[in-house]
């Protein structure tokens, strides 16, 4: 009598394969063309990476809020500050820069630039020095007796412009981003940016 | 005999010429065989190109913690993804889907390990997807050429 016997073998089925790795792609394609040619990020924080620089030619801005914080920096857990927040901001010319050590002695900078106008939805700023011209539309100062030093004074305008800016900030969150004709490089630099501000 | 036919044929005896190769061959094609052995292996790279990237943006600490954690995670799932190819062949297809969106998705995270752990990732998981068993049945009178291919 024939004795009968299973044999397996394992093959890739072409048809499969490919509708698999078309779908792939586009996938790919679509999350990129969102996220990629628009320059739109969602919900980008800055932070916990101690002082970084950021500079601008001018920044429009409305819903404009300053408050008094203390914060975290790279080398001291409370550092005095200044929290801005920004509602609708529009920025030209905005270079971000941080300058690291390496190991081996030699100082970096990574630079964020974008060549083109920035939009940002919700700023949150902390900084411990600006350096602008500032000019500011229906500008209110605010005092209050209460001993919450960040409600203790506080500076509201509903449209600020800011030129020639130089910030040394700590930390920065944005609800929307979107950065038009960005560049991100790496440069050796031979010493990196100290702003004295004592 | 018509095209379909005639494909169905040719695909037939492309299955029993792999057979007959695998049949002789040593313990380690016989292992092959029985899983998705490529799509895994691209798998478990594009997994480690992933992981690669968070790994080296924590030593620079320019990148928030947060940001590196998702990369950690989706690096680590798709090298898990990889390595269940290989334990439980039998779900090589969920494996696979699974593989595809995680390294779409890892672009945001991690940066897809500089888009090539993405790329190695969706072939990956295609072949992944692609791979199937087929069962040959044998009557061990009747030669060879005589087995009769079932899909399962």
């Amino acid at each position: 009598m024939d004795n009968e016997s299973t044999e397996k073998v394992g093959t890739v089925w072409k048809k499969k394969f490919f509708v698999a790795l078309l779908a792939g792609f586009l996938a790919l394609g679509g999350l990129i063309s969102v996220f990629g040619f628009t320059g739109t990020a969602f919900a980008l924080p800055l932070g916990g990476i101690g002082d970084f620089y950021v500079k601008f030619d001018k920044l429009e801005g409305k819903g404009f809020q300053l408050m008094p914080k203390i914060g975290e920096t790279g080398n001291s857990d409370a550092e005095p500050m200044i929290r801005n927040k920004i509602e609708e901001v529009k920025i030209d010319n905005l270079h971000i820069y941080k300058d690291i050590k390496l190991p081996t002695d030699q100082w970096i900078r990574i630079n964020i630039k974008a060549l083109g106008p920035t939009k940002i939805s919700g700023l949150i700023q902390d900084a411990r020095l600006i350096d602008a011209n500032l000019s500011f539309n229906e500008l209110a100062i605010e005092e209050q007796n209460t001993s919450d030093f960040s409600k203790n004074w506080s500076q509201n305008a509903q449209t600020i412009t800011i030129t020639n800016a130089k910030l040394v900030t700590d930390y920065l969150f944005q609800s929307v981003v979107s950065l038009g004709n960005a560049k991100i490089y790496v440069e050796k630099i031979d010493s990196p940016d100290r702003t004295n501000i004592n | 005999m018509n095209k379909k036919e005639a494909r169905a044929l040719k695909k037939e005896e492309k299955i029993l010429k792999k057979y007959r190769k695998i049949s002789n061959a040593g313990r380690f094609t016989q292992w092959r065989n029985q899983r998705p052995f490529l799509g895994g292996i691209l798998t478990l790279l594009a997994g480690f190109m992933i992981l690669y990237i968070p790994l080296q943006l924590y030593s620079i600490a320019f990148v928030p913690g947060s940001f590196a954690f998702i990369g950690f995670l989706f690096g680590g799932l798709i090298v898990i993804m990889g390595v269940l190819n290989f334990i439980y062949p039998a779900f090589s297809t969920v494996f696979g889907v699974i593989t595809i969106f995680l390294s779409v998705l890892s672009v945001m995270g991690a940066l897809g390990g500089f888009l090539i752990g993405t790329i190695l990732g969706i072939i990956g998981g295609s072949l992944s997807i692609g791979w199937e068993h087929k069962e040959l049945t044998m009557m061990d009178s009747k030669r060879d050429d005589e087995v009769e291919v079932v899909q399962t």
